[in-house]
């Protein structure tokens, strides 16, 4: 489409309405009313072009959330999955088949690791739950006894409830899991340990990025499902400086 | 007041023209710091153990059988005999030794001395006979015997004690210079054995005995905060070599709970007595006073009022070495 040069489109305009100049200065009055609107409106629009357009070439066309616009956010949630490291059977009986526990304390590590790694994808990764502060899917691996304790300590926990706030992106770094699997008598598995260790690096809403760390301990009871039935969680965060030009593109450690 | 439409138009432009700025700006820049959430730098911490809390008190009756490696441990006899009474709700516990020799009423069985009940007929007649001399209800019950105590003691790597006064007693191969020392099954054994350097023999061997659970609770709450999957350790070596009428699910609160006892809050004793001759057998007769006031006591919250606190059998030996 073609477009008039601005002051082209006021004078056009302009001249479209323009009838001769009457002497009455009541008359005169009521055209000017009819006049006037036209230019107020046609230069504050002028403004807000220019002033969009100083914005957008400033933040070299970054999302911007203009009013009522989607707010342009990636929410793919990153691919994680933790580690393995080891998995070590406990007995509680002196002449235990160690060999058949060890093999079975590993099916343990792998039947609960996908829980592990959707607890942090759910707490840290998926962004449609840290820019909400909502966590509910990471509650659901608590058992009952420990689950007010876990939304207590939702802070520490998750990335928190007001990580929308803080970050603009953040991404898995690396993370490990060993498990403790404690066996009774019969050599059923009773209660599971995992160690973790889990690294993301976030980027915040002030450009500057930070090394998320959190590494504790898990106690898991099979109940009907492996449950989180007591935790020791420490989470460290350090501001770190960006590693590359683009690093929300692909973050590293440091 | 009337607003002339030319200039409300006007004044409705400069809002539109404030309102869009306003938000783009709003929008691409970065908020002052000061106004900005802050990020959490300071290590957080979060915890929970499915601690027991009730105020009523837990009792458990520890028996130590002098079985040797080759012998059946519920069929000889009860040497080591504790009650160990626990205070949830206010992170303390007791320990209550009992002497081997305290001539007793076994339930069901006449008199005899307390540890025949074990060869007589087992934990249980144990457990009825301590509960009759009491008064008391145990909740539970485990035993070990020497093997399975020196076994339990290299599963967790040892007892780090503090050995309060030198010991050389040959018979007990217990030779310990005083001082906090990491010991081995064999010295744990033998540390919790000897009676015959100790002027009040039995009684002082039961104190020790005491403060070797004592030692042992420090040491699994020292080490379980530092990585809590040694939980697991202890309760394996613990369940592999013990017989206990603890299911393991419970075992495991119980376990949870012992982290959050306070070692410094464990009072231990053993029941005072006195020696003497019953047809020909060396014998306790216990303080009929001091076990009822200890036992009632016992019975109300797991804790002994200060008043009710026997004096230690090592006293002397304790004062002597500081």
């Amino acid at each position: 489409m073609h477009c008039l040069p601005e002051a082209t489109l006021l004078r056009v305009l302009s001249n479209r309405t323009s009838p001769p100049v009457p002497a009455n200065r009541t008359e005169r009055a009521s055209q000017k009313k009819r006049r006037t609107p036209i230019a107020l409106f046609a230069i504050p629009a002028a403004i807000i072009a220019v002033v969009v357009v100083v914005i957008l070439v400033v933040s070299g066309g970054a999302d911007i959330p203009i009013i009522g616009g989607g707010n342009g956010q990636d929410d793919e949630v990153p691919p994680f999955d933790f580690t393995v490291k080891k998995s070590l059977a406990v007995a509680t009986v002196v002449d235990a088949d160690t060999a058949a526990l060890t093999a079975a304390a590993e099916q343990v590590g792998q039947e609960i690791t996908p829980t592990i790694d959707d607890l942090f994808t759910n707490a840290f990764l998926d962004p449609t739950n840290w820019r909400e502060g909502d966590y509910e899917e990471v509650f659901a691996a608590f058992a009952s006894e420990a689950l007010p304790a876990a939304q207590e300590n939702v802070e520490t926990l998750t990335l928190g409830v007001t990580a929308g706030d803080l970050f603009e992106d953040v991404e898995p770094d690396k993370g490990s899991l060993a498990f403790n699997v404690l066996f009774d008598p019969e050599a059923q598995p009773d209660t599971a340990v995992v160690t973790f260790h889990f690294a993301a690096i976030g980027e915040r809403t002030d450009g500057t990025f930070v090394r998320l760390v959190s590494d504790g301990q898990f106690f898991l009871v099979d109940q009907g499902g492996w449950k989180i039935t007591a935790f020791d969680v420490t989470r460290t965060d350090r501001k770190m400086q960006p590693l590359s030009p683009s690093p929300s593109a692909s973050p590293s450690s440091s | 007041m009337t607003i002339a439409p030319r200039r409300r138009a006007a004044l409705l432009a400069t809002l539109l023209v404030a309102w869009v700025a306003g938000s783009v700006l709003g929008a691409t820049r970065p908020e002052p710091a000061s106004a900005a959430p802050l990020l959490q730098i300071e290590p957080a911490h979060a915890e929970f153990a499915p601690v027991l809390d009730g105020s009523e008190p837990i009792f458990v009756l520890v028996i130590g059988s002098d079985a040797r490696p080759d012998q059946a441990v519920e069929s000889q006899r009860a040497d080591s005999l504790h009650i160990l009474a626990i205070n949830p709700a206010r992170h303390k516990a007791t320990l209550v030794g009992i002497p081997r020799d305290a001539f007793v009423d076994l339930a069901g069985q006449g008199q005899n001395k307390i540890n025949t009940a074990l060869f007589f007929g087992g934990p249980d007649l144990v457990v009825a006979t301590v509960e009759q001399l009491t008064g008391l209800t145990f909740d539970y019950w485990v035993m070990t015997g020497f093997e399975g105590f020196t076994t339990m003691v290299d599963g967790v790597e040892g007892l780090v004690v503090d050995v309060p006064f030198a010991m050389d007693d040959p018979k007990s191969r217990a030779f310990f210079e005083p001082g906090v020392q990491r010991l081995s099954g064999n010295d744990a054994l033998a540390f919790g054995r000897n009676r015959h350097d100790l002027p009040a023999g039995d009684f002082g061997r039961s104190e020790n005995q005491g403060l070797l659970m004592v030692s042992a609770l420090r040491q699994f709450k020292k080490e379980y905060s530092k990585d809590p999957s040694r939980m697991l350790i202890w309760v394996g070596s613990f369940l592999s070599n013990i017989q206990t009428s603890l299911p393991l699910d419970e075992l495991m609160t119980l376990a949870f709970t012992g982290t959050a006892i306070n070692q410094n809050a464990v009072t231990n004793v053993v029941l005072p007595g006195s020696t003497g001759m019953v047809g020909g057998l060396s014998v306790v007769n216990l303080n009929q006073t001091a076990l009822e006031a200890i036992s009632s006591d016992l019975a109300e919250d797991g804790l002994l009022k200060k008043k009710n606190v026997p004096p230690s059998p090592n006293a002397s030996l304790v004062a002597e070495s500081s």
